[in-house]
């Protein structure tokens, strides 16, 4: 196949509920002045029947239903790409799998790579698309994470939201037709972040960051040195980047365009307004999704960038432990026509507002969701008043308990 | 420390101590020079987390080594910082 793959449809789920990061900060009195260097806005709160089955399910539901009956007999492949695994066997892919009702002659993994495991499945898919060996297969690639974020994370907390991202991938590329070969990678062992338990996150801040840093520049370098006549500055249209919250994105770019371009401070900020401004509309009123996160930047940046064009994107993929990948794609006018079924911009309005109060009761419950149990009763219904607060949405999964560690779901 | 040895490149200075120093500069320019001593810790001297790691990272790129992304630490001194950039020559 000599084509372009990519991704064909691209669906967001970012929960049903938002707090303002000023009121986390408020409530709990962390220092105002540090607020700047987030650069966030809101932040999306799962519910207590929401886990990484139904984050993952609701992004990717209402996109196999759009492609209609004889389009979803072609998904061949299904990766969930997460850090918030349910079993240290039964994959949730085989939970998303039953729920999407896919065939089944499709392969299910699940893959867990910190918050790079989405890109290093989608060139895993790209590669199944495009090497010919079934002509027309489909992939769906579904990110999908639950925060375990509370008061001990500290300035993390603000910025830590909530959803998932289902990109289907295959070789009518109308969202982002991926470069072929065109990548670059950086991996190293660091224990920067991680969670060693169901309800355990640990997270070395200065050791986070500075990877996230050393990886950004090295796998830019190596895209460099593999892509003739490649320039940081300028082959690349518009940027979008592993977002764990809007301020490091930018520190991220500060840092290439003052080491690889030479730029003053006054071009480095115009550049940032033109190339990566576009991509942290949406992380930047979601907080950190963790798997999905990138591919929530890349659907802000479709939505909001010039793309009177085609448009080459830049894109860096960052996950702690660490493993990182910058690689680049064409967008188009037609990217964003292929996204507006999505809705993203009125979805993010839709979700009901809490104050502290009510986001800082529903912590607990909701990381309880990943603890294993053999029994479990979730009932949905006790919080339909905060259902009745969230505008226009659609059919929902959710999860309604666990039986013998088997989890149900229904829909709502 | 001389209020002299603060302000530039220091005769005597190691090399990461000196790296450090431009780096500092270059990613906080409001970080006085006569504020950067061996003993202080970058936070100390008003670097953010963000700074911090940029400092670093910027720093080892300059001295061409691989970034002692293990050993950062936000109370680590720049004595200490230096000394892991010397460790990964």
């Amino acid at each position: 196949m000599t084509g372009r793959c990519g991704i064909q449809a691209l669906h967001v789920y970012a929960g049903l509920a938002r707090v303002p990061a000023l009121e986390v900060f408020a409530g709990r009195g962390l220092d105002p002045e540090r607020f700047g260097n987030l650069m966030m806005r809101d932040r999306s709160v799962c519910l207590p029947f929401e886990d990484t089955v139904t984050n993952a399910v609701n992004a990717a539901r209402p996109l196999v239903d759009r492609i209609g009956q004889a389009a979803r007999d072609r998904v061949e492949l299904l990766v969930v790409c997460t850090e918030s695994g349910l079993d240290y066997s039964k994959s949730v892919s085989s939970y998303v799998h039953e729920h999407l009702g896919l065939g089944r002659h499709c392969r299910l993994l699940e893959a867990k790579q910190a918050c790079y495991s989405t890109t290093a499945a989608l060139q895993l898919a790209l590669g199944y698309v495009a090497s010919g060996v079934s002509p027309g297969a489909l992939a769906l690639v579904v990110a999908a994470d639950i925060p375990l974020a509370d008061a001990e994370a500290g300035y993390a907390e603000p910025a830590t939201g909530t959803g998932a991202v289902a990109l289907l991938v295959g070789d009518r590329p109308e969202v982002l037709a991926v470069d072929p070969g065109a990548f670059g990678t950086y991996s190293f062992e660091t224990f920067d972040t991680a969670r060693p338990g169901p309800q355990l996150e640990v997270a070395d801040v200065d050791r986070s960051l500075a990877a996230y840093l050393d990886c950004l520049k090295h796998s830019v370098l190596h895209y460099l040195d593999r892509v003739a006549d490649a320039d940081f500055a300028t082959t690349f249209d518009y940027l979008a980047m592993h977002t764990p919250f809007v301020g490091m994105a930018r520190a991220g770019h500060r840092r290439l365009m003052r080491e690889l371009a030479g730029r003053s401070a006054e071009g480095i900020e115009l550049d940032f307004t033109a190339r990566l401004a576009p991509s942290l509309v949406y992380p930047g009123s979601v907080g950190n999704i963790f798997s999905g996160t990138l591919y929530l930047a890349l659907a802000s940046l479709i939505d909001h960038a010039d793309l009177s064009s085609a448009r080459r994107v830049g894109l860096f993929s960052y996950g702690s432990g660490c493993s990182s990948e910058f690689f680049s794609g064409i967008v188009d006018a037609g990217s964003r026509a292929a996204l507006a079924p999505a809705r993203i911009a009125e979805h993010l309005a839709e979700r009901a507002e809490l104050d502290f109060a009510e986001y800082a009761a529903l912590i607990e419950e909701n990381a309880a969701c990943l603890v294993p149990r053999q029994h479990h009763k979730v009932d949905p219904g006790r919080r339909d008043e905060l259902l009745d607060r969230v505008g226009r949405r659609g059919p929902l999964l959710v999860l309604t308990g666990i039986a013998d560690y088997h989890r149900q779901y229904d829909w709502i | 420390m001389t209020e002299n040895r603060n302000v530039a490149a220091v005769d005597g200075e190691s090399a990461e101590l000196a790296a450090l120093r431009r780096c500092i500069l270059a990613v906080v320019p409001a970080v006085p020079p006569e504020h950067i001593h061996p003993d202080r810790s970058l936070a100390q001297l008003g670097c953010n987390s963000i700074d911090r790691a940029e400092i670093l990272v910027m720093a080892a790129g300059e001295l061409a080594v691989a970034t002692p992304v293990d050993g950062i630490h936000e109370d680590s001194d720049l004595d200490s910082l230096a000394a892991l950039l010397r460790e990964s020559r």
